[in-house]
């Protein structure tokens, strides 16, 4: 049983490593689909085939180069990330959070620091400040890995012989079977319109 | 560049002379008209700067030279931020600046007119024996100004200008006399001399900074001392630079000009350096302020709490949110720094703010000693309006004027292509 079955939100929704398998569709031994692999070995055959996927309206997917490929976040059609947004936020409630404890603290047990007013709002802006910086730091890195799902230290991928070369000389498109739009029939017919070296099915296994 | 052989870097200057970005319309300045606005310009600033002598007159004096300098020391410092950003895109290879560094060397050419604007500053006060540098008259604490005084002594004071203005005038011209002849022979190895001059450049503008700031800046309250105050005036040079090329891009693209040579991607970067400076003028402001707070030594102290009373406490808060915490607001927006319209927008705002932090620094000088003495009053404030928009009337003027006389971008800069190309992967 996947950890998604314990959440109450649809499992497309979820970063793939909490997504759990999807059993619609199985291989021949009877292992549930995890999803289409299609490999390129040319990189403007890679760029046409992420805008076909696309352009086809497919949200769970991914591709893979052995290099960066400027410009192909475009083709790819990411959209920007929610992150800064939850950053901020929890940035600012932090720096509030850091004022008001110590407010709090010098009204409930003032102490006479140098002869300086209880009320100074002057030393507190250090402490606002470094917690501020300190928190936004986590939700940054935390955030981060919520989003991507990382760090993972298998994925079903690493069964494909093919895909190893995704670090040397070819490139690849990985369509998952929880897309919605995912169907073996259709996808292969999109994915071999794109001229692919070869397509092959990747069981969820372990 | 060095591992390019002198055919292929033809071929690159060539590909850079056929991008479509740089036609000649879309890279020269309409020259007619815009000497006409610079003559304009300038005509309002010259009849601003003689409201201003009137007011001497009229007015006080004193009052009417702290404004005129209040207008002087801000645009010294836009110009002296556009030299420092001239010299760290030279120094760090920069690709994405090639194009709009034109722009701040434009901007930086400015220092020889400030060097003339600041001359009169000193001629008044050496000549008056102390209009606002306090030491210089006679009634200031003897003891203290008796220690001082083998720095804070007119004639050094005088030597010192002068190697301040020679250094800023020297690396400006140098720095510009090689992007001049780049644009003639685009020859690639001026690149380097400029790398090299910039080397040695920054240490001697920062050193030149630094002191002229604690000089005109610091010094007038002999008193006081802050050896943040350098880094201070320099850090509201920088941002401000930055705004007023975004201004003058944003106008450029108004009138159809620089189309694909700047695009959002260069506006972006510009909006970065300029959220990251105004976050920088914040955090060395409040620095300066805190540590002073809490050391709580007289003589320091007391130059805060001039500027805490007689209600130049309301500029002071007005710093703290309209220079720091509403640009840093703003600026974080991420279509904000990418919009040429914005970020001019902001820029506009900035170069208020930091007149009136200018404001805050010098004006308070005019009665610091004795409240009663003179005491300017909402009647005398058209004299600060006055004198600052004529010093920048002036300056902009002078501005236009050498913006129309050159391309709007470094034609052979041999970094354009990547300028031309830039884009950022965030």
């Amino acid at each position: 049983m996947a950890l998604a079955d314990y959440l109450p939100i649809p499992t497309s929704k979820l970063p793939a490593p909490l997504r759990g398998p999807s059993t619609k569709f199985v291989l021949e031994d009877g292992t549930p689909v995890h999803g289409m692999l299609a490999q390129y070995s040319k990189t403007p055959d890679l760029v046409h085939a992420v805008e076909a996927v696309r352009d086809a309206g497919y949200k769970v997917w991914d591709s893979f180069s052995p290099f960066p490929i400027h410009g192909i976040e475009e083709s790819m059609g990411f959209s920007r990330t929610k992150l800064p947004y939850i950053i901020g936020v929890a940035g600012l409630s932090a720096a509030a959070m850091g004022f008001l404890l110590q407010w709090w603290i010098s009204g409930d047990y003032p102490m006479v620091v140098q002869g300086k007013p209880f009320t100074a709002w002057q030393p507190f802006v250090p402490v606002t400040f470094e917690i501020g910086i300190l928190i936004t730091a986590f939700t940054t890195l935390i955030g981060m890995f919520a989003f991507n799902g990382l760090p993972r230290h298998h994925h079903p991928l690493y069964q494909s012989e093919r895909f190893l070369s995704s670090s040397d000389d070819k490139f690849f498109v990985y369509i998952e079977a929880t897309d919605e739009r995912f169907d073996p029939e259709a996808t292969r017919k999109l994915l071999e319109k794109t001229h692919p070296d070869h397509i092959e099915l990747i069981g969820q296994r372990d | 560049m060095t591992q390019l052989s002198a055919t292929q870097y033809k071929r690159r200057l060539k590909r850079i002379a056929e991008h479509p970005a740089m036609s000649a319309e879309n890279i020269t300045a309409d020259r007619a008209s815009m000497d006409k606005a610079a003559m304009v310009m300038i005509g309002i600033g010259a009849i601003l700067l003689a409201l201003t002598a009137i007011g001497a007159v009229v007015v006080n004096g004193r009052h009417a030279l702290a404004s005129y300098a209040v207008g002087v020391y801000a645009v010294t410092a836009i110009s002296l931020g556009a030299m420092f950003w001239v010299m760290v895109f030279e120094l760090v290879r920069s690709g994405w600046s090639a194009g709009v560094r034109r722009q701040f060397e434009n901007v930086m050419m400015n220092i020889p007119l400030c060097v003339v604007l600041i001359a009169p500053i000193l001629i008044f006060e050496l000549a008056a024996g102390g209009v606002l540098f306090h030491w210089m008259m006679d009634d200031a604490d003897q003891y203290l100004v008796n220690k001082k005084s083998s720095y804070l002594n007119p004639a050094f004071l005088a030597v010192r200008f002068l190697l301040y203005g020679g250094i800023w005038i020297l690396l400006a011209m140098k720095l510009w006399g090689y992007s001049m002849a780049q644009d003639q022979t685009g020859d690639r190895y001026l690149v380097n001399k400029a790398r090299f001059t910039s080397s040695w450049g920054m240490l001697l503008f920062a050193l030149s900074v630094a002191f002229f700031a604690f000089d005109f800046l610091m010094s007038p309250d002999y008193r006081y001392f802050s050896t943040m105050w350098g880094v201070y005036y320099f850090a509201g040079g920088t941002f401000s630079a930055i705004a007023v090329v975004a201004i003058i891009c944003c106008i450029a693209k108004f009138f159809g000009r620089m189309t694909g040579a700047i695009t959002a991607e260069h506006t972006h970067d510009m909006g970065k350096l300029m959220f990251g400076f105004t976050v920088f003028w914040g955090y060395i402001a409040f620095s300066q302020y805190f540590l002073i707070w809490y050391s709580n030594i007289p003589e320091e102290v007391a130059w805060f709490t001039h500027r805490k009373e007689n209600g130049w406490e309301v500029l002071a808060w007005l710093l703290v949110f309209g220079h720091f915490l509403i640009p840093f607001i703003i600026l974080l927006q991420r279509p904000v720094k990418r919009s040429l319209i914005g970020l001019a927008i902001v820029g506009v705002w900035l170069l208020v703010m930091t007149t009136i932090d200018k404001t805050w620094i010098v004006r308070p000088m005019v009665y610091i000693r004795d409240f009663a003495q003179y005491n300017p009053g909402p009647a005398g404030w058209w004299l600060d309006v006055v004198a600052a928009a004529g010093v920048f009337a002036v300056w902009g003027g002078f501005l236009v004027r050498r913006i129309a006389r050159v391309p709007l971008i470094p034609v052979r800069d041999p970094r354009l292509l990547k300028a031309l190309k830039h884009k950022n992967y965030v």
